[in-house]
């Protein structure tokens, strides 16, 4: 039996053929026999497009169909969207955007199903593939043999007849052919049957050409003709589509030559590929549906997963945040030995260490709180007897003799500072025990300042300074505790009244938007770098020599600095040796509020100036910038008329 | 005829102190260092003043003030140690007319008893109206429709004052100078809660004042 052989085919020689570079759904010849054999041509391309064009067809006319309606949709959308629901697209593009961002359920879910889908498509094409291939090559195949088969017949038929008249020979050939179709219903192979032109035409030669029903020489390729016609023996095939009704089937082509009473015959065997055709489209309509089912049951167990693996993490998140927010008392819900009941087994031990700590400190500060409390009671009762009772020794003093009336005098100046000592203890533990609230309501800085300045005369009187105003403003309601404020203002002009040298004092006060700032210079004997930095220690003195004179505690800046630091201001100190201090005060006019500039200098614009390089101190508390006022090297303050 | 004044503190020597400066200032003090025995000496003695400390043995400061204002308008004043807003707003709530904190000068103690026990100074025969409210002043009598209501020598003090200048509105300093008898600022605390205190009881309604009226960031003033 001679081979079969596959015809090259040229790619543009296939006229209406589909483009050759769709690969995936076409099958390949290469099954055909070794290429290189001596007189065979060599089967480098395989035709079995043709095999696919009705199933493209019918996919592109679906899809086609598909995207007509989604176009239409999205047009609409589009149409009435652009103007009514454009905000609404926006955020729900916005929405997606934020779900991809903030939820790791959402972007695992979506990222398995894109990689779900991409894999889908690649293993289904080439699933497809294959299948088309071994479609093919089967009944190629079969295709082949039968046709061997079948030529011999025809070839034994044809030599064994008895060439008598024209009529009887052509009953002879088209029974042989027709019997080639096959019996029964089904026409199992169609034929071509032509006489190879070019040939010398004997006289008896009836026959030129028969076909099968619709069919024509011009089903069969041009290549595969040429093949046939060049060729000994051999048997070719190749890829064609033929006509059967309306529609065009794919089939395959199978030339050999046989030879009737002198005459040689090109006869083409058509295999109706139609059958592999539709077991391929169904294999493909079960990939598909398969794919599409498989892909979201995948998404489905994908959220399924996450979910499970994710809500624990949220959980913990959400309970964190009540952590944070101060619900203490908060803790994971523990299931299992996984990893994630360790992770909420360990939060749930840290929360709990957390709480403990948390508790204990509380403890603390209440029981500090308490130990001063019971501490001002407790010494508060035998100090009021025993102030009592000098005050009483002190009011008879007269009767004494020198030496026990200079006790008297002792005792009784003694036991008030010592009382002064013991209030500012107690204020200052109250501090530290976080025990000191804010009793802040919007008041008049004026009516404080002159409450101040008034309380302090009798001292400033005693000194001999003057205390001088100076303001632009009339009238600046602060937000604040004005006890405190009192407080703080009342230790800052005692303390400018006790250092002023006698010289004035002066007071002045600004305000800008969001802050009002109050000052007080003494031009007395200042203080250097280091007292400067100093002056908010506890018990710190400028001099431990100088003799205290007004009895302070050693207490009352550290106590200004606290109350400073309860209202969200600045307490700020500047000095210079020999040319006095200033201290300034800035408080935000509301509570809670910022400030980012104070309304007065710090360093005054009054300092003269010596050769030597100035002495430049300050003590920064609060939240103020680093280097704060420095940054105002000349008089930007609102208040032109500072310290002068 | 001298004063009588009730000291109820536990400390001894503090006890003894404050007597030796009220003997010498003209008072004559009367000791009890035990809360639980207090109404009953109060009852006993009839003192024109109470000295109170807040904390107590037995009773509570508070307690006892509680229970000798509820049987009498003697004035009260505090003696207290802590200065906490909480318990000082508690013992005027009690019923305390004032406060004196420790630790005290003499003169300051001697000062606020004097101030309570200021004699009606011989008030000249007066009747005022604030809202339906009719106020007697040398009788020491308020009435609404005929009713007789019981007042606090402070608590009268308070309305006759706000009564006497319907047109003024009183800031809460000026009524700490004129009714309490301070010459410095103090705590304004007292105004409110006495104000509340007399509010409860000549108030059809508390909670929508017609005698005493609050002027916002200001004081009080009288009702029309």
């Amino acid at each position: 039996m001679s081979a079969i052989k596959q015809v090259p085919e040229p790619t543009a020689g296939k006229p209406g053929g589909p483009d050759r570079s769709d690969a995936g759904l076409a099958t390949s010849g290469h099954a055909a026999p070794q290429a290189g054999e001596p007189g065979h041509v060599a089967p480098e391309h395989t035709d079995a497009h043709a095999l696919n064009l009705p199933w493209l067809m019918s996919r592109a006319r679906i899809w086609i169909r598909r995207g007509l309606i989604l176009a239409l949709r999205v047009s609409r959308l589009v149409v009435t969207g652009v103007r009514q629901i454009r905000p609404g697209l926006r955020f729900l593009r916005h929405s997606l955007l934020r779900r991809w961002r903030r939820s790791l359920e959402f972007r695992t879910v979506l990222m398995t199903l894109v990689l779900a889908i991409t894999s889908f498509a690649v293993v289904g094409a080439y699933l497809s593939n294959q299948i088309a291939n071994n479609l093919f090559q089967e009944r190629l195949a079969q295709a082949e043999s039968e046709s061997s088969y079948n030529v011999k017949q025809v070839q034994d038929t044809f030599n064994g007849a008895q060439v008598t008249d024209q009529s009887s020979v052509i009953t002879l050939v088209y029974d042989t052919l027709n019997a080639v179709e096959g019996r029964g219903d089904v026409i199992q192979r169609r034929y071509v049957f032509e006489a190879m032109p070019e040939q010398t035409k004997p006289r008896n030669r009836w026959v030129e050409s028969r076909a099968s029903d619709q069919l024509t020489v011009r089903v069969i390729p041009p290549e595969l003709r040429k093949a046939v016609q060049e060729s000994g023996t051999d048997q070719y095939w190749a890829s064609t589509e033929f006509p059967v009704g309306n529609e065009d089937r794919p089939g395959i082509a199978v030339g050999n030559k046989v030879d009737f009473n002198g005459t040689v015959y090109e006869l083409y065997l058509i295999y109706d590929l139609n059958t592999a055709q539709q077991t391929l489209d169904e294999i493909q309509n079960v990939l598909w549906t398969g794919g599409v089912a498989l892909v979201l049951m995948i998404g489905a167990i994908a959220w399924y997963v996450t979910r499970n693996v994710v809500s624990p993490v949220s959980h913990a998140a959400v309970v964190s945040e009540k952590l944070a927010a101060g619900q203490l008392q908060e803790r994971m819900v523990v299931k299992g030995e996984d990893e994630v009941a360790r992770l909420g087994a360990s939060f749930n031990h840290m929360a709990a260490s957390l709480q403990e700590q948390i508790t204990q400190l509380a403890t603390l500060s209440q029981m500090q709180q308490r130990f001063v409390s019971d501490v001002s009671h407790e010494l508060r009762t035998p100090l009021t007897t025993v102030r009592m009772a000098a005050e009483v020794l002190y009011d008879a003093r007269g009767d004494f003799d020198p030496m026990n009336k200079r006790s008297a005098e002792l005792l009784y100046n003694q036991v008030e500072r010592f009382q002064s000592l013991l209030s500012d203890l107690l204020e200052i533990s109250r501090f530290d025990a976080g025990a000191a609230v804010l009793d802040a309501e919007p008041q008049d800085i004026f009516q404080v300042v002159g409450h101040v300045i008034e309380g302090a005369s009798p001292v400033a009187a005693e000194y001999g300074s003057e205390v001088r105003l100076n303001t632009r403003q009339k009238s600046i309601i602060v937000e604040m505790d004005s006890r405190r404020i009192d407080r703080i203002l009342r230790n800052l002009l005692l303390n400018a009244l006790e250092h002023g040298d006698g010289k004035p004092v002066n007071v002045s006060v600004a305000a800008n938007h969001d802050a009002v700032a109050i000052s007080v210079r003494d031009h007395g004997i200042g203080m250097s770098q280091a007292e400067a930095a100093r002056v908010f220690d506890r018990f710190w003195r400028a001099d431990p020599a100088r003799a205290r004179t007004t009895g302070g505690s050693g207490l009352g800046l550290s106590i200004a600095a606290e109350d400073t630091k309860l209202h969200g201001g600045w307490l700020q100190a500047w000095g210079r040796k020999g040319s006095g201090s200033n201290f300034r005060l800035t408080l935000p006019l509301k509570q809670g509020g910022t400030i980012l500039k104070s309304p007065l200098q710090l360093e005054p614009a009054d300092i003269e100036l010596p050769g030597a390089a100035p002495e430049r101190q300050m003590l920064v508390l609060g939240a103020e910038p680093a280097a704060p006022s420095t940054a105002e090297p000349s008089s930007t303050a609102p208040n032109s008329g500072g310290p002068s | 005829m001298k004063a009588r004044i009730l000291v109820v503190d536990d400390d001894e020597a503090l006890a003894e102190m404050i007597g030796i400066v009220l003997r010498n200032d003209g008072f004559e003090p009367v000791f009890c260092a035990d809360g639980g025995q207090a109404l009953e000496i109060f009852r006993s003695s009839k003192p024109d003043l109470v000295l109170l400390d807040l904390m107590l043995p037995g009773s509570d400061g508070i307690e006892v003030c509680r229970q000798i204002r509820g049987e009498s308008d003697v004035p009260i004043v505090m003696l207290t140690a802590k200065s906490d807003t909480s318990d000082v707003v508690r013992g005027l709530e009690s019923g305390a007319d004032d406060y004196v904190p420790k630790p005290f000068k003499p003169a300051e103690l001697v000062a606020r008893v004097r101030a309570r026990l200021r004699p009606g100074d011989q008030k000249a025969p007066e009747t005022l109206r604030i809202a339906d409210v009719t106020i007697d002043v040398a009788g020491h009598l308020v009435t609404r429709g005929g009713e007789r209501i019981s007042l606090t020598p402070l608590e009268f003090d308070l309305l006759v004052a706000l009564a006497r200048k319907p047109w003024q509105v009183f800031t809460r300093e000026l009524l700490l100078e004129q009714v309490w008898g301070y010459r410095h600022a103090a705590d304004t605390r007292l105004v409110n809660v006495h104000v509340q205190r007399l509010r409860s009881k000549i108030e059809r309604d508390p909670e929508a004042p017609e005698v005493v009226l609050t002027v916002r960031g200001v004081g009080y003033k009288a009702g029309s």
